[in-house]
């Protein structure tokens, strides 16, 4: 167990990697992503066919809550694990993209593709209103700060008209086809297409920002704001951006999540998605991309999978987190031991 | 007459009840080695609290080359050409050797986020200046080999270096050494007597706040002398050596006796 608890898999993989030439990284990446892509199927085909959910089908399970899970909880790494502020209202970001989807989709017929910029930029408002007075303060009041913030977004969906009150907003159309994929009921793959690539998308700019300038600053506020600020670094700006660019990834996942289910209502964002989502990160290995990825798709997979034993189902997830929790503290791949936040490239 | 780089006026720091610095007039003249000494809690530390803009003042002024450093922000102070070391080292310890160093000499940098995420020629130009910078800095502290070491698994004499060498990475035109020798045997402390000369000579400014008066000696242009707050000589090293005042408060005997 104590060769459990040392053994860093994030580094033997970093140090194969390394190994491994350009056009067989290539190779490697192509392959991952056609086998993620064929990932739908799977619960169709013998071999793999034990992965199927009961219950809700294999292979929306894929969409929601897997890739939703997957993507909030990237988004909310690069909050709690780059720049070490813990914000425990993140589901405010979720809420706040669904909504635009739902609002401006039914009211005023924009499609999902319309409304995903303003979903976006309407949870970095959010982000930016919440963060300029939030982020002055230190740990356990920002905790508390967005925590309250996520609770009043809620409450503020349940009494406004335009949100539909308690009972939310039904008949949200689905995203309209594009280069002949059809996103409805019947193509569930489509949409957990769509979720992989934008998930895609997020890793692939968490990691230029982590090797980069920006990540150097988030590192150095996350071990020593003080010290950092008297380096040079502009503490409030740069966290500031963690949390901006977090919301905005919380945002997209809400137009999207929007989209997919077509109707939502309050009740989808209790502070329990916060939570969730934090748990994922901390499951996973804070701080680790990969980590984060393989931790939210545990955790959102595995209550689906459990479905049948229904009452013993909480019981069994919590005795998961619990036991995993305590074998290895920094999650499933915790953050490289070796952080890199300069550029391969740049000798 | 050589220029006033750093300048407190009448500077008065207190906590609640304790005045750390009391009305206290002090300058530093650029291209000096100025040492600042007095003995435990007479608030050297607190001069470079207040003046990289950790404390804010009571009552009184500072200026940096001519500049009122009142409403800086603490990284705008760093930006405009002043950096320090810490007397407990605090080095960003999960990053590694080069890794602190080249934080620190993003303060120059124009790479914003966008820059960055999309990877311009300028953000790679930079990039790669940074690390060359930092590297450099690395082998003047003489601790190169170290580079790709998390700070934290360093021997204590290369972190207190490496603290030398982040500060420097931000380019400043005044740096502050916050008891750079502490816990350096004798062979150690010349080393870094000639490297603290050595830097100077690059033309850097050096505020060193020091307790062991040999080091001092030989390397400072000008020693400053606090005690409980006060300033209570600023002279030439050996006069204020022999000064009786200086002698009593490190002696701790009353000078009137009654
Ligand atoms: N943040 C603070 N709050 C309250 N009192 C403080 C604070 N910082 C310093 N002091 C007090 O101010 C006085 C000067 O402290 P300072 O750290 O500047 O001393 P120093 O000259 O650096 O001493 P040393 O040689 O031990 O490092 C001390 O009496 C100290 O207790
Ligand atoms: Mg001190």
């Amino acid at each position: 167990m104590a060769n459990l608890t040392r053994f860093n898999l994030r580094d033997k993989g970093a140090e194969i990697w390394a190994g491994w030439s350009r056009p067989v990284r290539t190779v490697f990446v192509l392959a991952f992503i056609v086998l993620i892509g064929l990932m739908p199927f799977a619960a169709s085909w013998g071999p793999t066919s034990f992965l199927n959910t009961p219950i809700t089908s294999f292979q929306n399970v894929l969409v929601y809550p897997v890739g939703m899970f997957i993507m909030m909880a990237l988004g909310l790494n690069i909050v709690v694990g780059k720049s070490g502020l813990l914000d425990l209202g993140y589901v405010a970001f979720f809420a706040i993209g669904a909504y635009s989807q739902g609002i401006l989709s039914t009211l005023y017929g924009w499609n999902t593709w319309e409304v995903m910029p303003f979903g976006i930029g309407f949870a970095m408002l959010a982000g930016v209103i919440l963060g300029l007075p939030a982020l002055r303060l230190r740990g356990d009041y920002l905790a508390i700060i967005t925590l309250g913030f996520g609770e009043i977004v809620r409450i503020v969906a349940i009494n406004l008209s335009v949100t539909g009150g308690p009972n939310g907003i039904p008949g949200i159309p689905n995203p309209p086809s594009v280069f002949g994929l059809h996103f409805d009921l019947m193509h569930p793959e489509t949409f957990f297409w769509l979720v992989f690539a934008m998930i895609l998308l997020v890793i692939w700019m968490v990691r230029r920002f982590t090797i980069r300038r920006p990540g150097r600053a988030w590192e150095a506020i996350r071990q020593d704001e003080d010290v950092a600020a008297l380096m040079g670094v502009n503490t409030l700006v740069y966290k500031l951006w963690s949390f901006v660019i977090g919301a905005a990834v919380g945002g997209a996942a809400g137009v999207l999540y929007a989209s997919k289910v077509m109707v939502i209502s309050p009740d989808m964002f209790k502070f329990d998605v916060s939570i969730l989502i934090l748990a994922c990160v901390v499951f996973g290995g804070i701080g680790n991309i990969w980590g984060v990825v393989l931790g939210a798709g545990i955790l959102a997979y595995m209550p689906e999978r459990i479905r049948f034993i229904s009452d013993a189902r909480q019981l069994v997830f919590g005795l998961v987190l619990i036991i995993m929790m305590n074998m290895r503290p920094d999650g499933l791949l915790p953050r490289k031991k070796r952080e890199k936040i300069t550029e391969k490239g740049a000798k | 007459m050589s220029e006033k780089l750093l300048e407190l006026k009448n500077v008065t720091i207190k906590f609640g009840g304790v005045t750390a610095l009391n009305e206290v007039n002090f300058h530093v003249n650029r291209g000096e080695i100025c040492a600042l000494i007095g003995p435990n809690g007479a608030g050297k530390t607190t001069v470079f609290n207040v003046v990289t803009g950790v404390y804010p003042l009571t009552s009184g002024e500072i200026t940096f080359k001519g500049v009122n450093l009142a409403g800086l922000k603490r990284h705008q102070v760093t930006k405009s050409g002043l950096a320090r070391t810490f007397q407990n080292v605090r080095l960003f310890g999960d990053m590694t050797a080069l890794e602190n160093v080249i934080t620190a000499t993003d303060v120059h940098k124009k790479t914003g986020l966008l820059r960055a995420l999309i990877g311009t020629p300028l953000n790679r130009k930079e990039e790669r200046e940074s690390k060359e910078r930092a590297h450099e800095l690395l082998a003047l502290m003489g601790i190169d080999h170290r580079a790709d070491q998390l700070a934290k698994n360093l021997p204590y004499g290369d972190q207190r270096r490496l603290e030398i060498a982040r500060a420097l990475g931000t380019e400043p035109e005044l740096l502050l050494l916050d008891e750079p020798a502490a816990g350096f045997n004798p062979a150690e402390k010349v080393e870094l007597a000639n490297l603290i000369k050595k830097i100077r000579d690059k033309g850097y400014t050096v505020l060193l706040i020091e307790h062991d008066m040999s080091l001092i000696m030989g390397i400072s242009d000008r020693v400053a002398v606090l005690d409980f707050g006060q300033k209570i000589a600023d002279d030439l090293p050996t006069v204020v050596q022999n000064d009786p005042r200086v002698i009593e408060a490190y002696l701790g005997v009353p000078a009137d006796a009654s």
